[in-house]
C-alpha cells in the first residue's frame, strides 16, 4: 500500500536518535582532527631529503634480513623485509616520494576508519529490530495492515540507507579536508605495490581509493546483514553487536588460530577484510582472491537474509 | 439482522502443548461494547493478540468484517485499531511524532484528522513534548488517539483504563460510547468487573482460555438475581424467625443487622414488610439490590474472597 512511507518511519526513527548525530559527527572530527595535526606537527621540510632517507632505510632493512636469515627467523618477516626493500629501491629509481601528500594519498592514509564507520553501524543495525521489541513498540508496528516481511524489509533498507548514506559523507568529508589541507591535485599519484609474482609495480593511488570505496560498501552490507540476523533472532541489541563487533575485529584473531584448517576460507571471519586483497599484501591466507572472497560474502548475506526473514515471519510477538 | 465486525470461530492457541485459549467462539455486532473479562491468564490478552496478528492461530478462525485475518492479513488490518496491553510508545520523540509515525502508514488520515484526535484525547498541551516526560495516563491517551486516527470500525482496546484517572476513565467510557453509538465495535478486555459493568453492552467471562457465558448488561434486572435488604432495628435473628414461620420456601440470611431475601415479587416485599411491623420488629429501610456482575463472576470462576483481590490492577 504505503510501503515508502514504512522506510520514511524508519529513517525518522533512525535520525530522531542523538547517538546518530554523533555517529556522523566523530568520523567527521577525527578527520579533521588528523589533518589538523599533522599539518601542524609535521616539519614538511624534513623530508626533503627522502632519497638518503630511503637509502638508509634499505641499508637498515638488509642487515636486518641477514640476521634473520641466520637466525632462521619467521618466513613471513623475511618476505616482509625483501618486498620493503624492492619497493624502496624502486621508488628511489623512478623518483617517487612516498612523503608527497594529496587529498588522495590523504583518503588512502584514512581508509581504515572505514572499521569506525562498521562500527557504528553495527549499533544501528543490531538495535533497529531489538529495540522495538525491548521497548515493546513492536506490537504497535506490526498491528498494521503490513505483511510483516514488508516492516522489516523497510527496516533492512532503511539501515543499508543509513550506512551508505554515513559511508558516503565520511568519503566527500575526508577528500574535502585533504584537499584543503595538502592541495585536491595528485589524481595521477601513483604508489609502489609488490604484485604476487613479487615483481613491483606503480599504482595510480585514485584506483586503490575508489577501490576501497566500493569494497566498504560490500562489507557494510554484510555486517548490517549479521547484525540484523542476531539483533532479530535474540531480540537484543547487545548480543548482535557483541557479536557483530567480534566477526570485524576479532576476525585477525581466529585466522591465526585456524589458519593451517582448509576451510578456513570460507569463514566469514577470513573475508570480512576486503581491502587487503585490493593489492594482495600483508594477506593471511594466500589462496583468497577478491572474486572469491566477495562470493563467499555473498551466499553468507543471502542466508542470514533469508533466516532473519523466516524467522521474523513467524515469531509469535508477546513483547 | 445485525451485521457481525468481529467473528471468532473455535479459535485455540497452544503453545509448546500447553493450551492457553481453548476454543473459543464469539461475535461483535456493529456497534456494540464488547468486554472480555476474566480473571489475570485467563487468556484475553493471547486471544486479543490473536486477532490483531501478533501471534498465529492454532486452530480455528479471526474474521474481521468478513475478511480472515490468517488469509488476508492486510486487508484484515485496515480498519482495525489496537492497543494491546499498554501503549508502547518511541520515548524519544514527541507525542505528535509518534502519531504521525502511524498516521503516515494507515489510509485516509489527513491532518485535520489527527488534530481531530490529539483534541478529543486532550493532549493539545502536551502534543510537542518527548513522551518520556508523559505520565501514565498520557500515554494512555496517546494511545488510544494512535488506535483512532485511521476511523476503524473495530477498536480494540487491552486494559484501557489501565493508568487513566476518575476523570480520564469517564471520558474514555462516555466516547467508546459515542463510537459505538456511530457503529464502531468496540472490545475491550479488563479483569475489573465494576468497569466492565459500566462500559460494556456485552460480556464475555472468559476462565483458562474458555468461555463461560455471555452477559448482557443492560437486562440484569430482569434477572432472578435480586435480593431484598431488610434493615432492621433490634433483634435480627427474631426478625428472620418471623418470616421463616410465614413462608418456609424463603431463603433467608443475615448479613449484620440486616435480613437478606432473594425475591423479586414487590407483593412479597410488601407482604414481609406487612408481617415484621406486625410482630413489631422495627423496620428502619428496605433495599432492593440487584447482584452484580461482579458478585456473578467471582461465583463462576469460583474465585470468591475479597473482590479486590481480583481487582488489583498487575500490569504497570
Amino acid at each position: 500500500m504505503k510501503w515508502l512511507s514504512l522506510l520514511t518511519n524508519e529513517w525518522i526513527k533512525i535520525f530522531s536518535r542523538l547517538r546518530t548525530w554523533f555517529f556522523i559527527l566523530i568520523p567527521i572530527l577525527i578527520i579533521i582532527g588528523v589533518a589538523v595535526y599533522d599539518k601542524v606537527a609535521t616539519d614538511e621540510t624534513a623530508h626533503e631529503n627522502w632519497k638518503q632517507e630511503l637509502t638508509a632505510n634499505i641499508e637498515a632493512d638488509k642487515k636486518a634480513l641477514e640476521d634473520t636469515k641466520k637466525e632462521d627467523g619467521d618466513e613471513f618477516f623475511i618476505e616482509m623485509l625483501e618486498s620493503n626493500i624492492k619497493q624502496n629501491e624502486y621508488a628511489i629509481e623512478n623518483n617517487i616520494s612516498p612523503y608527497e601528500k594529496t587529498t588522495w594519498q590523504y583518503m588512502k592514509d584514512m581508509a581504515p576508519i572505514s572499521f569506525l564507520i562498521g562500527l557504528f553501524v553495527i549499533v544501528v543495525a543490531g538495535d533497529i529490530v531489538s529495540s522495538e521489541f525491548s521497548k515493546g513498540t513492536i506490537k504497535m508496528l506490526l498491528i498494521r495492515p503490513y505483511s510483516r516481511w514488508k516492516i522489516l524489509l523497510s527496516k533492512l533498507i532503511a539501515t543499508l540507507g543509513f550506512a551508505f548514506a554515513m559511508w558516503l559523507v565520511v568519503i566527500v568529508s575526508t577528500w574535502l579536508v585533504g584537499g584543503l589541507a595538502y592541495g585536491f591535485g595528485g589524481i595521477d599519484q601513483t604508489y609502489i605495490v609488490q604484485s604476487e609474482g613479487g615483481q613491483i609495480k606503480e599504482k595510480l593511488i585514485v584506483e586503490y581509493v575508489f577501490a576501497n570505496i566500493g569494497l566498504e560498501f560490500i562489507e557494510l552490507t554484510v555486517l548490517v546483514a549479521l547484525s540484523f540476523m542476531i539483533s532479530t533472532l535474540f531480540m537484543s541489541n547487545s548480543v548482535a553487536i557483541g557479536v557483530a563487533m567480534f566477526t570485524m575485529f576479532a576476525g585477525d584473531l581466529v585466522i591465526m588460530l585456524l589458519q593451517d584448517k582448509e576451510w578456513i576460507i570460507y569463514t566469514l571471519f577470513a573475508n570480512m577484510d576486503l581491502s587487503v586483497l585490493i593489492d594482495g599484501q600483508n594477506q593471511f591466507i594466500q589462496e583468497l582472491t577478491l572474486p572469491f572472497s566477495i562470493t563467499v560474502l555473498a551466499v553468507y548475506t543471502m542466508v542470514m537474509l533469508a533466516i532473519t526473514f523466516t524467522v521474523f515471519q513467524k515469531r509469535d510477538v508477546k513483547a | 439482522m445485525t451485521t457481525h465486525t468481529l467473528e471468532l470461530k473455535n479459535v485455540t492457541k497452544r503453545i509448546k502443548g500447553k493450551t492457553i485459549v481453548d476454543g473459543l467462539s464469539f461475535s461483535v455486532r456493529e456497534g456494540e461494547i464488547f468486554g472480555l473479562l476474566g480473571p489475570n491468564g485467563a487468556g484475553k490478552t493471547t486471544t486479543i493478540r490473536m486477532i490483531v496478528g501478533l501471534i498465529s492461530i492454532t486452530d480455528g478462525e479471526v474474521l474481521v468484517n468478513n475478511v480472515n485475518v490468517r488469509q488476508n492479513y492486510e486487508t484484515a488490518m485496515e480498519r482495525v485499531g489496537a492497543i494491546v496491553e499498554n501503549p508502547q510508545l518511541y520515548d524519544y520523540m514527541t507525542g505528535y511524532k509518534n502519531l504521525m509515525q502511524y498516521a503516515r502508514i494507515m489510509p485516509d488520515v489527513t491532518q485535520e484528522r489527527i488534530d481531530e484526535v490529539i483534541k478529543l484525547v486532550d493532549l493539545e498541551y502536551a502534543i510537542h513534548d518527548k513522551v518520556k516526560t508523559y505520565s501514565l495516563g498520557m500515554r494512555q491517551r496517546l494511545g488510544v488517539a494512535q488506535a483512532l486516527l485511521h476511523k476503524p470500525n473495530v477498536l480494540i482496546l487491552d486494559e484501557p483504563t489501565n493508568g487513566l484517572d476518575p476523570q480520564g476513565i469517564y471520558d474514555l467510557r462516555n466516547y467508546l460510547r459515542l463510537l459505538a453509538n456511530n457503529g464502531t465495535s468496540v472490545v475491550v478486555s479488563s479483569h475489573m468487573l465494576a468497569e466492565m459493568q459500566m462500559m460494556c453492552d456485552r460480556v464475555a467471562i472468559i476462565q483458562n482460555g474458555k468461555m463461560v457465558r455471555i452477559d448482557e448488561i443492560t437486562n440484569h434486572d430482569e434477572e432472578k438475581d435480586v435480593k431484598v435488604h431488610f434493615h432492621i432495628d433490634g433483634d435480627v435473628h427474631q426478625a428472620k424467625q418471623v418470616l421463616s414461620d410465614g413462608d418456609t420456601s424463603l431463603v433467608l440470611e443475615i448479613i449484620g443487622n440486616e435480613l437478606v431475601v432473594e425475591t423479586a415479587d414487590n407483593k412479597t416485599i410488601a407482604d414481609l414488610n406487612r408481617q415484621l411491623v406486625l410482630a413489631g420488629i422495627l423496620v428502619v429501610g428496605i433495599q432492593r439490590k440487584t447482584k452484580t456482575l461482579e458478585e456473578r463472576f467471582l461465583e463462576m470462576t469460583k474465585k470468591g474472597g475479597n473482590v479486590n483481590e481480583v481487582a488489583i490492577p498487575v500490569n504497570k
